[in-house]
């Protein structure tokens, strides 16, 4: 007979918060050893720093909660229009996804004293970030969910002779309900980053305004209270969203992570669209600005940068200022973001090889993911220093999260027609992993390697801009203080280019070891 | 009101090359149940949905009631019933005739969903969701659903296909008694004989891939039919009759096949 006592019922029973209360009290602990260093406050003090400064945090908490709100809906609209655009018109495609991209590369840090110029003083360079920060990231799910239907579904509207307008209103809309709100559940943290990060580069009020002054003043409490209201906000988000969905939901949200791996379009197909995209980019950008009228001081065309980086007297320069700084930013961000990938793979092989530790370790990891990584920057800085490690280790953070999550998912993904196979034969988990988990694992990991590429470009830009002085993050805020919008122009497209040019190569290298290792996944 | 569907010169080649179905000329009869048989494969549902304007013919032509498949379109004049029932999951029984009838533009009346309901056997199922019906009630679901909104032109593609073998019977049993008693020109896609020669007025078979058409076989059984005429020796007649055909055509492609 196997009936639980109630004595050996409470430790399963507690199991699920002893992990927390633990890592609560070693940090309680840990602070209090460490109180001259001045790296680490406890929980305890958070607690009396957040009691002593209740009006002023919660006055920040709301301008920066009203700005990312105000992102989020912004950023979510325009990307089920989009997602819709695409679906209803098909040739659309291509480009809506090409100029998403771009957009979703441009360096956030840059973007902000750009957008302050162009909207003035008050909350609009708050809001934009953020809703740039979410769009993507609701789009990608999205467009998957409008088309992962079964055909018959399709055919169904086609033969009582109704279009594609019909199919999304009375089948696609439904079908994708699930995808968006997986979308909608990451967006609601990313929202309240981009607002955080449109405040550190120049607003009057709100969170990221006093995490700016924190650090200005090394003050430990107030720098680990605002990352703790952050972290926390970040995850009540995700977890309302969910939760709002599940009232109305019959089904769990699935977790989609990513774009799957393009179809193996031509090459000569290929570089077409990617010439249309970065046409459609520059007209837009030029068309932009001539809409907006602004004045031509700050307001850099598409001509104006390459003016200052071919053309001008000091385009030589310019050049390798620029070269340079982006040497410099490349020496931190590798070195992360391959760490952190392969932290993110190698944790999730770990997880799954000790299932007794995966139960809990997906919700956790989801959890942890939708954490404001880089409202944490200052804490990282704070324990590691303005030097290598700091940065690098950030990266990794930024990195690891997403990877970890998506890797987890996909070794989880395993058939389990072929794992019973397996079992079938004996096989030893490890052959298990190798031999079926590990093929499943590829498309989610390179997903998430791909979709990291321009979050590890924030992370370090974020970094530099705040803290170290390095690289690219901190040429863009100089010569945002100094006005030398060439420069500042100049730089953001530089790492837009750049970062979508990491995208494609990561997506040609998902294609090449998927084609060697996992061919059934390329379907 | 039915329509006779004319089919000429009829081909489908798809783009990767592969020849579905060979130029093909065939009449179905206005009202008739007309049973395509062929081995699977073949090209029998590339066929139903050329007709169906769900698949563009390479070449040949194709009219309903002597007007073009887009003109029946329009007008939301056909129904079709896949092998697989294609309920919307988050839509009840009736939420799901429903949309049939939105998308028909057809006006949605209780009553008439109620007595359809009843009919295919769903009662007392009406508002439940499709995840929780049996196979072969999602059959009947979908089969309501097609013939919801009145349409001059059914095409049934192996729509008890996906049912055990039991249920299989029963629905072919339960259900034909309804389309049939609606006069619609109807087309039949099946891979069971005894199926085909039970519920149609005419039997085509057809070959291997591409399709062509071996035989086009009569059935002239007295309605309505029931599982004691499947044994009679006219009933066993025409199934071997069907059988034969179908050997006849594997046999033409086979050696063929090996060249
Ligand atoms: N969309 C398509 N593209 C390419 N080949 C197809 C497509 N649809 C069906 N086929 C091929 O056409 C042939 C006939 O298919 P189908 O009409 O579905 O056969 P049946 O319904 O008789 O079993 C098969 O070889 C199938 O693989
Ligand atoms: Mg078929």
């Amino acid at each position: 007979m196997t009936i639980a006592t109630p004595a050996q019922r409470w430790p399963v029973r507690a199991g699920p918060y002893l992990g927390p209360i633990l890592a609560l009290v070693i940090w309680e602990l840990g602070a209090r050893a460490l109180s001259d260093a001045f790296v680490l406050a406890a929980p305890s003090a958070i607690l009396i720093y957040l009691s002593d400064n209740a009006a002023l945090m919660a006055r920040a908490l709301g301008v920066t909660l009203g700005n990312a709100a105000a992102g989020f809906v912004i950023g979510n609209l325009a990307a089920i229009a989009l997602a819709t655009l695409a679906v209803v018109w098909p040739r659309s495609d291509a480009m809506v996804r090409g100029l998403a991209l771009l957009v979703f590369c441009l360096p956030l840090v840059a973007t902000g004293p750009i957008l302050r110029v162009v909207f003035g003083p008050g909350p609009w360079p708050q809001i934009v970030l953020a809703a740039l920060a979410v769009y993507y990231t609701t789009l990608i799910p999205l467009l998957v969910g409008l088309r992962a239907l079964p055909t018959g579904w399709l055919d169904l509207v086609r033969s009582y002779g109704r279009g594609r307008m019909a199919a999304l209103i009375h089948v696609r809309a439904m079908a994708a309900l699930p995808y968006l709100v997986a979308g909608l559940q990451i967006a609601a943290p990313a929202a309240f980053l981009g607002a955080m990060v449109g405040e550190f580069t120049g607003a009057e009020r709100g969170m990221g305004v006093l995490t700016i002054r924190a650090m200005r003043g090394m003050n430990v409490e107030m720098t680990w209270a605002l990352a703790s209201v952050a972290t926390a906000v970040a995850v009540l988000g995700y977890l309302a969203i969910g939760w709002i969905a599940r009232l109305f939901m019959a089904d769990e949200p699935p977790v989609i992570l990513a774009a799957p791996a393009e179809g193996g379009r031509k090459g000569s197909r290929a570089f077409l669209t990617v010439l249309a995209v970065a046409a459609a980019m520059i007209a837009i950008w030029w068309g932009g600005l001539r809409l907006l009228n602004l004045s031509p001081f700050f307001a850099k065309g598409p001509w104006d940068v390459f003016e200052a980086l071919f053309l001008a007297p000091d385009a030589a320069a310019t050049r390798s200022t620029l070269a340079n700084a982006m040497r410099e930013t490349g020496v931190f961000l590798l070195p992360g973001y391959v760490a952190g990938l392969a932290a993110g793979a190698v944790l999730a092989m770990l997880v799954v090889l000790f299932p007794a530790i995966s139960g809990t370790a997906m919700p956790v990891a989801i959890a942890l993911r939708s954490v404001p990584i880089i409202t944490t920057a200052p804490l990282v800085v704070l324990i590691l220093g303005r030097g290598a490690l700091g940065t690098v280790v950030l990266v990794a953070i930024m990195v690891f999260f997403p990877t970890f999550v998506a890797c987890l998912h996909g070794l989880r993904q395993a058939p389990g027609r072929v794992m019973d196979v397996m079992r079938s034969y004996a096989a030893s988990p490890w052959q298990v992993l190798l031999r079926v988990r590990i093929p499943a694992m590829l498309p989610a990991f390179f997903a998430a390697a791909r979709m990291n590429v321009p979050a590890s470009v924030l992370a370090v830009t974020v970094v530099e801009w705040l803290a170290t002085g390095n690289g690219i993050g901190s040429v863009m805020a100089l010569s945002a203080s100094l006005s030398d919008y060439d420069m500042l122009w100049s730089s953001v497209a530089l790492v837009c280019v750049l970062s979508a040019m990491g995208y494609a190569c990561v997506g040609l290298l998902e294609r090449r070891v998927l084609a060697a290792y996992a061919p059934e996944q390329l379907a | 009101m039915s329509a006779a569907v004319i089919c000429t010169d009829l081909s489908k080649t798809f783009k990767g090359g592969v020849e579905a179905v060979a130029p093909t000329s065939l009449t179905f009869a206005a009202g008739q149940t007309t049973a395509l048989v062929g081995p699977s494969g073949c090209g029998k549902s590339t066929l139903l949905r050329m007709i169906a304007g769900l698949e563009q013919p390479s070449a040949g032509q194709i009219t309903i009631g002597g007007q073009p498949p887009e003109e029946t379109l329009r007008k939301a004049n056909l129904s079709v019933a896949f092998q697989d029932p294609s309920l919307l999951p988050w839509r009840s029984v009736r939420k799901n005739i429903e949309l049939a009838l939105d998308l028909a533009r057809r006006p949605k009346k209780d009553d008439d969903i109620d007595q359809l309901i009843r009919l295919v056997g769903l009662d007392g199922f009406a508002e439940t969701r499709p995840a929780e019906l049996s196979g072969g009630m999602r059959q009947r679901a979908a089969i309501a659903r097609a013939l919801s909104t009145k349409p001059d032109l059914l095409l049934l593609d192996e729509p008890f296909g996906a049912v055990d073998e039991l249920t299989r019977q029963q629905l072919a049993n339960d259900l034909p008694g309804i389309w049939e008693a609606r006069g619609a020109t109807t087309i039949l896609v099946t891979h069971s004989v005894s199926e085909a020669v039970m519920l149609s007025d005419r039997i085509i078979v057809l070959s291997p891939r591409p399709a062509r058409i071996v035989e086009d076989i009569a059935v002239d059984l007295p309605r309505p039919r029931s599982s004691d005429q499947a044994r009679r020796p006219e009933f066993g007649a025409i199934v071997d009759q069907v059988f034969a055909a179908l050997a006849h055509g594997m046999a033409e492609t086979l050696p063929k096949a090996a060249q």
